[in-house]
């Protein structure tokens, strides 16, 4: 009985105790045995205790763990979704249209290949510090995400399907809206998932660059007063809030694209 | 149309377009917003005046592409390389899978950018700390695309050459490496421009030269002209890179049509 349970959950019980082998090293190695000082690599002990705290604190940059993350979820769903709702209508009009293709990728080519966060301090200069600036960051690129992704998705689609289209008598609307853009929907939701991932990295990066609130800007303040432990609950905070993101997004993307990810 | 005439269309197109993106931006620089805006000429112009002539900060604009890409690439390699080897092995050997995944996980999730802090606690401002963080950067995109190619290897494959007298090593040699390289090759161009953006989020938070270092100093001295022309010189040079990578890749993966 002890043997089969043990075969069965034979990698499960592995990957648990990898996981605890390294809490515990950490633990040992800094807490009990004190290798560094706490200014450097803090214990696992006064890492948890710094987020228990964070999550009522305000000392020592201004806000609570909760502030800085509803600061930092706003400025990236602002950007993010005007990006996604122009990105994604001028993608299709760029795919399905050669006109708009032959007259707005020349100038989109240009654009493409600046990363998001180069803009930043371009826009710092224009838009000042506020709320405008990292937005304007990230509606860059989630934009550019969704153009790029709409315009392959719709390029994607099977020209026999067309033909059939044309068969029946469909008009250019119908063929758009009944066939093309089913075809391109989970192009067009992987790039809506690229786009997040890297609006939520930008984000990151342009409030260690200027802000006053949000999570990139507490593990920057949090290194300038030497406090690794609250650099680490900022980092894995950021992880997780990326990881929820991006799960919300597979369950949308299977609840509207059902039936259309089999190849 | 015939393919010539279209061809012609499309480049006077291309043409027209970039010429009404430039006239644009000239006259709109013209009356107020002119006072933080620069025109198109003063950048391009200050472009090649410090691509090997000029200095920007005390070096030219060459000597600061060189200083970035340097970087990029020891990151680059160092994370690519333990990240096919960390990725196969998750993919060939569920007991390196039940190990190292749990962990992986934890971190993948976390952007590269954010470990910008912790780095410079840790390794120092230095040139280390920079490399660390591109290091993550295409470590984690290789590893996760090295895991799942050598996970998905069709296993017919597997069994046909069991069936024909393949030992382990000849199995992951001859069929696990080759079935997995168009994923490794995607991951590998993914882990580019992560690392490309990285750098300068690097640069931009602390450094003295490189590329982030440019625009970074152009908002200090509120000087927009700068910026731009950091701007122009990172999105030529991020161009180059995915341009030479593809042509790399074609070369390399000349079987795998179905890519691209």
């Amino acid at each position: 009985m002890m043997i089969k349970f043990l075969k069965k959950y034979k990698y499960l019980l592995i990957s648990l105790a990898s996981v605890a082998v390294v809490l515990l090293v950490w633990y040992l190695l800094i807490d009990v045995m004190k290798m560094t000082k706490s200014s450097v690599f803090p214990g696992l002990e006064k890492t948890f205790r710094t987020f228990i705290a964070k999550l009522t604190q305000k000392k020592p940059d201004g806000a609570t763990l909760g502030q800085h993350l509803l600061e930092s979820l706003k400025v990236c769903l602002l950007g993010y979704s005007i990006g996604a709702v122009l990105g994604i209508p001028l993608g299709i009009a760029m795919a399905w249209n050669k006109w708009c293709d032959w007259l707005i990728r020349p100038v989109f080519d240009l654009i493409r290949p600046v990363p998001g966060l180069a803009w930043t301090p371009m826009f710092i200069l224009i838009f000042g510090i506020g709320i405008e600036a990292k937005a304007m960051v990230i509606f860059v690129n989630s934009f550019v995400a969704c153009i790029v992704n709409t315009y392959t998705g719709i390029r994607q689609t099977d020209e026999l399907h067309l033909w059939v289209g044309d068969v029946f008598g469909a008009s250019s609307w119908q063929k758009l809206t009944k066939i093309a853009i089913p075809t391109a929907l989970p192009m067009i939701f992987t790039g809506l998932r690229t786009a997040l991932g890297g609006s939520w990295m930008a984000l990151v990066a342009a409030e260690m660059l200027a802000a006053s609130k949000g999570l990139g800007f507490m593990i920057q303040q949090a290194r300038y007063i030497s406090r690794p432990d609250l650099v680490i609950v900022g980092m894995l905070m950021i992880g997780i809030v990326g990881l929820v993101l991006d799960i919300i997004l597979q369950k949308i993307e299977t609840m509207v694209a059902k039936g259309m990810n089999a190849q | 149309m015939n393919k010539k005439q279209k061809n012609i269309t499309e480049l006077i197109c291309a043409v027209v377009s970039i010429l009404t993106f430039l006239i644009l931006w000239h006259i709109g620089v013209k009356g107020e917003l002119g006072r933080l805006m620069p025109g198109p000429l003063p950048v391009i112009r200050m472009f090649f005046a410090t691509l090997f002539g000029g200095t920007i900060g005390s070096r030219t604009m060459i000597i600061h592409i060189l200083y970035s890409l340097i970087r990029v690439m020891a990151g680059y390699f160092l994370g690519a390389a333990v990240g096919v080897v960390l990725g196969l092995s998750m993919g060939w050997s569920r007991l390196v899978e039940a190990v190292f995944s749990p962990l992986f996980r934890i971190i993948r999730p976390i952007p590269p950018i954010a470990w910008i802090p912790i780095s410079i606690i840790w390794i120092g401002l230095g040139e280390d700390a920079k490399i660390f963080l591109i290091f993550l950067a295409s470590f984690c995109y290789v590893t996760l695309n090295a895991w799942s190619g050598a996970k998905n290897v069709d296993p017919d494959y597997l069994r046909a050459a069991r069936m024909l007298g393949a030992g382990k090593r000849q199995l992951l040699f001859t069929i696990v490496l080759p079935a997995s390289i168009p994923s490794i090759f995607a991951g590998l161009q993914v882990a580019l421009s992560s690392c490309w953006a990285t750098v300068l989020a690097a640069e931009m938070v602390r450094s003295s030269e490189g590329l982030g270092w440019i625009i970074i100093a152009g908002m200090n001295n509120n000087d927009m002209v700068q910026i731009m022309t950091g701007i122009l010189a990172i999105g030529l040079v991020g161009m180059l890179l995915s341009m030479i990578f593809r042509k790399v890749e074609a070369r390399l993966c000349q079987w795998n049509k179905s890519g691209s």
